[in-house]
């Protein structure tokens, strides 16, 4: 009995976040459709006029010390100072700290004590060999 | 630093007028905007770029920076640091990734199993003590040469 139509090359490809789909294969690249056409006119636009910002200030006969980017400082900020302010205690945020903050530390306070209680058995009952030596 | 505020990212844009304006600020397109889930993890309003690696980008246009493969004012994926050339790479693979999974385990696992049931049931060639020859070595060992050695056979007829 038929299994339905074989899978396309780009579903045969199966892309997830590890690798992503050639662009052969992506449908979007044989799409010549005007509104893909004017998207692409406008994002080369805001490339446009952002290169000619950035080679004005770069052939500047007198150049600034540094041409700071600002998606850069932008990327940083946002990374490091902005993280406070818009964190918000919700189910999964208090979950998940909970599991990567507090678990490992819980686990390895539970790991070296028993494994102290242990040796502390050991050397009660005098099973434990304690060499007076340094190697 | 010394954006002003208006150029530094805030909060969550909520209204359709905060999204246009954030747009704005990252120098995207507001069609291609889209900020992080607002699940309370910090993300503000920081654009949600696709996940690809710098070596996916073409590497003949001249970047204004062209090891790092980025333009002045691009918005910067919020993992920038880990999609460099030097680290992870997302650019296809020649084969898909779930046969390369699957051709991997299945020769590690084979690997494994096989190693596992050589410790279980280890299997040796067969054995037996060295034979020395001149009745074990009796003179060598010490024996008096005066005396008759005894006679060593290490066969059975």
């Amino acid at each position: 009995m038929a299994s339905g139509p074989p899978p396309t090359a780009a579903e045969a490809y199966r892309p997830n976040k590890y690798v992503s789909l050639p662009a052969e294969l992506d449908p979007d690249t044989y799409d010549a459709s005007p509104e893909k056409r004017r998207a692409e006119a406008e994002r080369l636009a805001i490339r446009a006029r952002l290169k000619r910002q950035y080679q004005l200030q770069l052939n500047n006969p007198n150049p600034p010390a540094i041409i700071e980017d600002p998606a850069l400082l932008r990327w940083a900020y946002a990374r490091t100072q902005n993280i406070y302010p818009n964190f918000r205690p919700t189910p999964k945020t208090s979950f998940l700290g909970a599991l990567f903050a507090i678990g490992p530390l819980l686990f390895w306070i539970g790991v070296f004590k028993a494994e102290r209680d242990h040796k502390e058995k050991l050397i009660q009952e005098g099973k434990y060999k304690r060499p007076f030596s340094m190697f | 630093s010394e954006l002003p505020k208006e150029l530094l990212p805030g909060p969550y844009p909520r209204t359709p007028e905060e999204r246009a304006a954030a747009a704005k600020k990252y120098n995207m397109r507001v069609e291609d905007y889209e900020p992080y889930p607002d699940e309370g993890f910090g993300y503000g309003d920081y654009p949600k770029l696709p996940n690809r690696s710098l070596h996916e980008r073409d590497p003949w246009y001249q970047w204004d920076q062209q090891d790092m493969r980025h333009n002045w004012g691009q918005p910067m994926h919020w993992n920038f640091d880990m999609y460099i050339r030097n680290r992870v790479d997302t650019s296809p693979t020649p084969v898909p990734w779930h046969t390369m999974r699957k051709h991997f385990l299945v020769f590690l696992s084979t690997m494994l199993i096989m190693f596992g049931l050589g410790q279980i049931y280890p299997s040796y060639m067969p054995v037996g003590p060295k034979q020395y020859p001149f009745n074990d070595l009796y003179l060598e060992k010490g024996g008096d040469p005066n005396k008759e050695p005894p006679v060593v056979t290490h066969y059975e007829i």
